[in-house]
């Protein structure tokens, strides 16, 4: 039930027109809930800050990638330790193209927890990629990530897909 | 008493619940700092700076943080403080007994800075307006001041004026600078000076004394290939910042600052130490290390805990004879302060120990000394402010 509300969440956002919403609330249990509703589909995690002077440089790239591979199911996490206006959030990703795409951020200041329970050898770092196949198999790409390995990894989703 | 240490109680724990309601439309439309910088004066008392949203307060206490005074506001005006996680707002105290506290705020959404200071010369009762630390307004943060031996207050952080000249000439810079500057009496802090440019721009500074005249100062440091390990500069005399000693070749290439600063301790024998987070090719996590002297090498770097536990935020504090170090950890469910004493200049350290731990959020832990021993100085989002003694330990 609790995922069936969840998922209708997601669906309400992702068909939201090309302003975003404010992110999702990332909190305790939600990066369980998040890979739960993508489970058994290809899915880019990025991780990004608006304290993360690279990851507002990097954004726009993800944007083009978004527009020209509708293959990609891409979702932002904000993961700045400590909290940053939804709005500002918002309008970031919408300036760097990626209005539509499913966007979370963290509200908790337990970021030690938050961190944990997306990697528990995660520090924290931005930006950071987690590529998750259909499988359950994760790729991570730490820091700035390569287009073309994201582009190669995509092409080996749809090559392999039944 | 009884009604002074439920108000306390009331400020520290619902501090930031009442902010929301009268200084923002929404919840979480505007980050905000939760620290609490501690400093005992030389008769006993405890002094803390804590940012209470907008403004920087001032709480005292006599019986060693079981309860504390009414905050004193040292910000008569409503000032949009920086939140950083790296940042901090600190309270120094001189061997008079008068107060310096330090801050910074954001002048706009790019997170350019400015430190500013405040005094109080009447026992923490009042402050002075406080005053920018330099007159230079294009960006400084990171600001960290304290009082050499001979009692004259140094102060150095991270300044962007050299960013804004290289710009102006169609250059590029990268970083930021370490800056300093040394207090001048009633006119506040003297001109400011350029200690090294092209410094990492967003972690914390560390700072110790190796004599009169002589600090220590431990950075983050930019070295050729945007590697960002750690360096220490020790002045030769007041004007004079020596070389860059590096403390290790972690070889952390990344083009981001990382939030985590390192931090310094300089013993009574003269031998430096430091401990730092880094993430680089050679080694992840957090290290220790030390060095004979002021201008000997730093030893191979010891792992402290293991890169899976998130071991971060590591803070050193010399005490007569002793060391102590202390850093937070987190093992899925608790965050943890591990603590380790060396009594023979950190050739040798006892093995870490648990000294407390939380839940939920937390702010990094600090180490503080009064005449007696060394104590954690810890705020947590569901303990509140806590003073705990380190034991002896073999």
């Amino acid at each position: 039930m609790r995922a069936t509300a969840f998922l209708a969440v997601v669906l309400s956002l992702t068909s939201f027109a090309a302003t975003a919403a404010d992110p999702l609330p990332f909190g305790r249990g939600s990066w369980a809930k998040l890979s739960q509703a993508h489970a058994g589909r290809p899915t880019v995690i990025h991780l990004w800050g608006l304290t993360c002077a690279p990851c507002l440089v990097e954004l726009p790239h993800w944007g083009k990638l978004a527009a020209e591979r509708p293959d990609l199911a891409l979702v932002l996490v904000a993961a700045d330790p400590v909290p940053q206006d939804p709005k500002r959030l918002a309008d970031v990703l919408t300036r760097a193209g990626l209005g539509k795409a499913e966007s979370w951020s963290f509200t908790d200041r337990f970021y030690e927890r938050l961190r944990y329970e997306i990697d528990p050898a995660w520090a924290g770092e931005l930006p950071r990629t987690v590529m998750i196949d259909a499988k359950g198999e994760v790729t991570v790409l730490p820091g700035v990530a390569d287009i073309a390995r994201v582009r190669a990894w995509l092409d080996t989703q749809r090559s392999s897909r039944p | 008493m009884r009604l002074l240490i439920a108000l306390t109680t009331l400020v520290l724990s619902v501090s930031a619940a009442v902010a929301q309601h009268h200084s923002h439309g929404k919840p979480g439309s505007t980050p905000e700092a939760f620290t609490a910088a501690p400093a005992f004066a030389p008769d006993g008392t405890l002094w803390l700076a804590r940012p209470m949203v907008d403004r920087i307060v001032v709480l005292r206490s006599t019986d060693l943080g079981k309860s504390f005074s009414a905050p004193v506001t040292v910000t008569p005006e409503p000032m949009n403080l920086d939140w950083g996680p790296d940042a901090r707002a600190r309270i120094t105290v001189d061997p008079w007994g008068d107060l310096i506290v330090t801050f910074g705020i954001f002048q706009d959404k790019n997170f350019n800075g400015r430190a500013f200071f405040a005094r109080s010369g009447d026992g923490g009762a009042s402050f002075t307006r406080p005053r920018p630390i330099t007159a230079n307004a294009t960006s400084q943060r990171f600001e960290i001041a304290g009082v050499d031996p001979a009692g004259r207050v140094f102060a150095t952080w991270l300044d962007k004026r050299n960013v804004a000249k290289a710009r102006a000439a169609g250059k590029a810079y990268a970083g930021a600078a370490l800056a300093f500057a040394w207090e001048d009496g009633e006119a506040g802090f003297g001109d400011t000076s350029i200690a090294l440019d092209n410094t990492c721009e967003c972690c914390r500074l560390g700072l110790a004394f190796a004599g009169a005249g002589r600090p220590a100062v431990v950075f983050r440091n930019i070295f050729p290939g945007s590697v960002r390990d750690h360096g220490v500069i020790t002045f030769h005399d007041p004007r004079t910042p020596g070389p860059v000693r590096r403390v290790s070749v972690d070889d952390w290439k990344i083009e981001a600052c990382p939030h985590h600063g390192p931090s310094i301790a300089v013993a009574a024998d003269g031998s430096y130490h430091v401990a730092w987070f880094t993430d680089g090719a050679r080694r992840k996590g957090l290290f220790y290390a030390r060095a004979e002297s002021a201008d000997s090498p730093f030893t191979a770097p010891r792992a402290l805990s293991r890169p899976d536990r998130q071991p971060a935020r590591p803070y050193l504090l010399a005490h007569g004879p002793d060391l102590h170090l202390v850093w937070k950890e987190f093992d899925g469910d608790k965050v943890a302060v591990r603590w380790q004493v060396s009594h023979d200049s950190g050739r040798h350290w006892s093995d870490p120990r648990t000294v407390a731990e939380t839940a939920d959020a937390s702010d990094h832990p600090l180490l503080v000394a009064d005449k007696q021993r060394a104590y954690l100085s810890w705020l947590t989002k569901a303990e509140g402010y806590r003073l705990i003694p380190l034991g002896d330990q073999p």
